[in-house]
């Protein structure tokens, strides 16, 4: 079989804010009278922004540095924060946070749309001229040694039985004197990377929460555009850690969500359950009440911090964005910083080509630019808040309080964990020999304010080619033998798509079934698998989510 | 051979609708967009004529900027150039309105076939490839499963052979002199690709921008969209499995005359 | 006077033609005559059965260049008799080959057509037409611009062919047809019957869908059965097509596909939305679930509670018997 190249300059994978900030900035630095560079944005989804789900508060700082003009370009900022509330939430109730923590302190920033940021940066970009190839997911990345020289993308028209249709496309050998890797939360080419080149060598293991949201149509009175709504506590109990917002944007449009870290230790936890419970509080109910849930979607979130950070440059590569893991929890903001990146990536590459030298050594200007820039100012003082949560939430407001004070200098690096060591078997976390019963936070669900995950999941939009194989690798057995005993099948809770079902034969013995076309690219299954027995790759270009307005 | 495609730009499957405050139209910024579906296919049975029979497939569309989109995506298929009738006027525009727009940016090119999906996932009036045959004086055909080109002889004009679908599992054989037009059937044909060279290619095609002639009038207009509700209440039926059957069947044969 | 359009072939009335009728006579209300066009050849026996209606006057388009239908010679035949009847409204079944004619047709005369339409409000000349739209996500109530005639084509099975109120024997009148043969640009074969290569869900007027509850393939003749009674495709909602119990050209469904059939019968299907989405257009929809929570019964016209082992089998059965 003969297999397409294209040979670049410079390749991207990601056309996410990291992504298309570093094309832009590579635009940016062309002078006139400059040999052009080539570029090429890959990604996997079947339009920009498709695939992208966020809160989201953006800060603005790094929109300002990148297109200063963003506001004359027609930037699709819905709201401006107005006002900011934190409530600490029982089950029937809310305290105020008397005053706002300062990492939660919104003034200056702007509530919006990352699927509509996404279009428009992409916009941005397409009018600088360079190419980017939508519907083209990065499949492999091609290795010289331990060189990056560039990534395959992946093959196109294979039926479900692993045989090429009459329209079978091979994928496309991209080959590039720098790669710039923004695949994103838990992306499959930068895991593939992790392990390959051991880059988390020295580091603490990454650690990810999964983020819940919805899109709800409100009267237009119920909240003035610009508030902003964080919540801790209720429904989360203290070991696990994450908590819940509410975004006002113009015209009745809320965005609500919720995020868990995926160290829980409650195998029978459902955070799609704990996302209902949050709505079905009355303060919660209250503001959706006579609404409408327009959208829905699910994505992780990179946690850990500054110190789960591995090494983000090598001989032909670099990594930006979620992808490297560059996300303040504290703030839960990480798309300045994923344009940060992105921007600091460009330059280090474009200043690599030019010279002809992109070797490790050349590309570790990276890691000096990132240390010099706002992105360390801003990671590292918080770098153990969220090993700190671990310890409770009581522990980690007063030790992330503390960190704060001090910049960073009274916490010392705490160790982390990896997530899927964190879950605990029935037996130890019941103590008895249970058989797995369903979500030990389990809700009525009325599909008007709660939703099963199969009613959520069509809001969603996604879709795939029905006619491919499982995108979901499951290379074991552990689902008919140990996994129902030891854990109960978490995979059933832990996806907020219904991806997995398990289905018992005549004599009783459980199957998984994957549900791949459900599949929202979450990332959560291949994180938390206690087993780590999941390996999500890329189903066929061009499908996933829908995410309009998210 | 110069082949026209027309395409249409139309909200994706998985669109859910929302309307304007008024109501006469859909809220397009809610929207997801794409080709429509039997233009998809149109422009794939043009492709492959041209493969076989050689010349140009000319990509037509009539609609505001933002079909630009599926243009685009039709020239990295593989189409050669594109024609763009755009105003925004026809983002609504019925399908005789669209007709009419269409056949006049195309009447001068000659084309020798042109290709449109049967109707269209949007408004569905399965009217514009008529309408725009009448218009260029070309003869036509619709709902076709098959298209067979017949290359002019000294003895007989260009021709082209279709299998045109009817009802109930029918099918007949028409044949009709080239310049003809064809309203294409999804899944005639299996849809290809666009390859990443076909991207990049298609970047450099030409995309020539036609205002909408200025008398244009609609043919219809829409009073209202709704979403459609049930207005009927569920008749629930109890009993044991041979009463409830018994009294099932009846209430499909008297009342709902289904059976 | 509303000038409806019918339809033959073979010698054979389309039914569509009826519904095209009580259509007209809704549109009517009573207070705009009705006259029946019908062109083609050997048409004498169908002239008599709709004349014998009395829903109005008859006229037979006959000619030798009209026994194979084609849309130049319809246009031709059709384009004179609304001149001269100069009509009102023009009604036409929304069937395949109305489709391939009436536009040209409409076009013609620049006259504004409406296709697909599933209701009428009102009466006369201020009609409005409702019709589906984005595949049937929508409903639209439309009404035609500019001058009149006004042409409308009305979806199969939107009105009832049993609805037609019929009156005494109408006159039939010979049309003076005349065709310029010449003109005549397609040249068909006689149309010809192919064994189905593929499922066409959407042209069933009856299905029978199931979802999980038949539990299992082994199962599937009991769907079947009940299928045939009815006279009903056999369909499914999309883990049945999954697991491969039937294929995909079967599944109903946000990812498989959509239809409206005049009956649709959900055997142990939940009624996720995704399935929903595929099927609530159905003119007559039964559920046959033992969970009494299922969503669908929501969308059900008729809903049983119960064990469809035991119900389909029984309604199969209470179907023979007759």
């Amino acid at each position: 079989m003969t297999r397409e190249t294209l040979a670049v300059d410079i390749l991207i994978v990601g056309g996410g804010p990291a992504g298309l900030s570093a094309a832009l900035r590579l635009a940016q630095l062309q002078a006139a009278g400059d040999p052009p560079l080539s570029i090429a944005v890959l990604e996997k989804a079947r339009e920009g922004g498709a695939h992208q789900l966020s809160g989201a508060i953006l800060d603005p700082s790094t929109l300002r540095d990148l297109i200063p003009d963003f506001q004359a370009k027609g930037a699709p900022l819905a709201a401006q924060v107005t006002d900011d509330h934190v409530y600490l939430l029982t089950e029937r109730s809310k305290l105020p946070f008397p005053i706002i923590p300062a990492p939660l302190r919104n003034h200056g920033n702007y509530i919006i749309s990352l699927n509509r940021f996404t279009q428009w940066l992409t916009q941005q970009v397409e009018a600088e001229g360079i190419d980017i190839f939508s519907g083209f997911a990065g499949q492999d990345v091609l290795m010289d040694g331990a060189r990056v020289i560039g990534v395959r993308t992946g093959d196109r028209g294979i039926d479900r039985h692993g045989q090429p249709k009459p329209t079978f496309e091979a994928g496309v050998d991209v080959q590039a004197k720098v790669t710039i890797f923004c695949d994103g939360v838990r992306g499959n080419l930068t895991k593939e990377l992790l392990r390959r080149l051991e880059l988390g060598r020295g580091r603490q293991p990454q650690q990810f929460a999964v983020g819940l949201k919805e899109l709800w149509e409100v009267p237009a009175d119920r909240l003035a555009a610009g508030t902003v709504i964080h919540t801790l506590g209720y429904p989360l109990r203290h070991e696990e850690f994450g908590g819940a917002f509410i975004y006002a944007m113009p015209g009745g449009q809320l965005s609500v969500g919720f995020v868990v870290g995926l160290d829980y230790h409650d195998p029978l936890f459902d955070p799609h359950m704990a996302f209902n419970r949050f709505k079905q509080h009355p303060f919660v109910a209250g503001l959706l009440a006579g609404g409408q849930m327009v959208r829905y979607g699910a994505k992780a979130l990179p946690e850990g911090g500054w110190n789960t950070i591995p090494q983000t440059y090598m001989d032909g590569g670099l990594i930006a964005g979620d992808a490297g893991g560059f996300l303040n929890s504290m703030r839960l903001k990480g798309i300045h910083l994923a344009m940060r990146t992105g921007m600091l990536a460009a330059e280090t590459a474009f200043e690599a080509v030019r010279r002809g030298d992109t070797s490790q050594a050349a590309l570790s200007g990276y890691q000096r630019r990132i240390d010099a820039s706002a992105v360390r100012e801003e990671l590292y003082p918080v770098r153990s808040v969220h090993q700190a949560f671990s310890k409770g939430l009581i522990p980690g407001l007063l030790l992330s309080g503390a960190a704060l004070v001090t910049r960073g200098a009274v916490l010392d690096d705490l160790p982390g964990h990896a997530d899927h060591d964190q879950m605990r078997t029935l037996a130890w976390y019941y103590g008895i020999d249970k058989a797995a019963a369903g979500a030990s936070n389990a809700t009525t669900i009325d599909r008007r304010l709660t939703f099963d995950k199969v009613t959520n999941v069509h809001f969603s939009g996604t879709a795939h080619d029905e006619d491919q194989p499982p995108h979901l690798l499951v290379e074991t057995d552990v689902c008919s033998t140990i996994c129902g005993p030891e854990y109960g099948h978490p995979c059933v809770r832990f996806c907020p798509a219904n991806v997995y079902e398990i289905q018992h034969d005549a004599a009783g013995t459980p199957h998984l079934q994957i549900n791949a076309s459900n599949c929202v690219h979450c990332k959560t299954c291949d994180i938390m698998d206690p087993y780590q027995a999941i390996t999500w790759v890329p189903p066929e270009g061009g499908g996933g989510p829908q995410y309009n307005g998210m | 051979m110069k082949i026209a495609v027309c395409i249409k730009q139309v909200p994706t499957r998985e669109w859910q609708p929302r309307l304007t405050d008024d109501r006469t139209w859909i809220r397009e910024q809610d929207a997801g967009w794409e080709m429509n579906e039997p233009d998809a296919y149109a422009l794939e049975e043009s492709l492959r004529l041209r493969e076989k029979h050689g010349g140009e497939v000319v990509v037509c569309s009539a609609g505001p900027s933002r079909v630009q989109q599926v243009i685009r995506e039709a020239l990295a298929r593989g189409a050669d150039r594109a024609i763009h009738v755009e105003d925004s006027a026809l983002a609504a525009a019925d399908a005789s309105m669209v007709g009419e727009a269409l056949a006049a940016a195309m009447a001068e090119e000659r084309f020798d076939l042109v290709l449109t999906g049967l109707q269209s996932d949007d408004q569905g009036h399965a009217q514009m490839g008529v309408v725009l045959a009448e218009r260029l004086g070309i003869p036509h055909s619709t709902i076709i499963m098959d298209v067979q080109v017949e290359p002019a002889t000294d003895a007989m004009v260009a021709s082209v052979r279709v299998k045109r679908e009817l009802e109930g599992g029918w099918f007949q054989s028409i044949v009709m002199p080239l310049p003809a037009l064809l309203t294409i059937q999804s899944g005639i044909n299996q849809l290809r690709y666009a390859t990443l060279k076909g991207i990049m290619a298609a970047k450099k095609k030409e995309i020539r921008k036609v205002a909408m002639p200025a008398n244009l009038q609609p043919a219809q207009q829409i009073l209202s969209l709704s979403v459609p509700t049930r207005s009927k209440q569920t008749q629930m039926i109890a009993g044991s499995a041979p009463e409830a059957a018994k009294e099932l069947v009846r209430r499909l044969r008297e009342d709902a005359r289904v059976l | 006077m509303i000038l409806v359009i019918a339809e033959q072939r073979a010698g054979r009335l389309n039914r569509a033609t009826w519904e095209t009728l009580a259509a007209a006579q809704a549109l009517s209300g009573a207070s705009m005559p009705i006259t029946v066009a019908i062109p083609g050849a050997g048409l004498t026996a169908v002239a008599q059965e709709l004349a014998a209606a009395g829903i109005g006057n008859v006229l037979v388009a006959e000619h030798p260049a009209l026994a194979q239908y084609t849309p130049d010679g319809w246009t031709q035949a059709l384009q004179a008799i609304v001149t001269e009847a100069a009509p009102a409204f023009v009604l036409l079944p929304h069937t395949y080959q109305a489709r391939d004619f009436a536009p040209m047709l409409a076009a013609r005369l620049r006259k504004p057509l409406i296709t697909d339409v599933v209701g009428i409000s009102g009466t006369g000349i201020d009609a409005r037409f409702t019709r589906p739209m984005f595949q049937g996500k929508l409903v639209a109530e439309v009404r035609p611009q500019g001058d009149g005639p006004y042409f409308i084509t009305i979806q199969v099975g939107a009105y009832r062919a049993d609805a037609v109120a019929r009156g005494s024997a109408a006159a039939v009148t010979q049309v003076d047809v005349h065709i310029d043969e010449a003109a005549i640009r397609q040249k068909p074969d006689a149309p010809f019957q192919e064994a189905k290569q593929a499922v066409d869900l959407g042209q069933a007027e009856r299905i029978v869908a199931v979802g999980r509850g038949i539990k299992s393939q082994e199962n599937l003749p009991l769907a079947e059965a009940l299928a045939r009674a009815m006279g009903a495709e056999l369909a499914a909602s999309r883990p049945i097509c999954d697991s491969g119990w039937l294929p995909m050209a079967r599944q109903i469904g946000s990812s498989g596909q959509t239809v409206a059939p005049k009956l649709y019968v959900a055997l142990g299907i939940s009624g996720a939305i995704q399935h929903l989405v595929g099927m609530k257009g159905s003119r007559t929809i039964v559920a046959i679930n033992k969970d009494a929570d299922a969503p669908i019964f929501e969308v059900a016209d008729y809903g049983i509670v119960g064990d469809l082992f035991e119900l389909a089998p029984a309604i199969a059965a209470e179907l023979e018997k007759s």
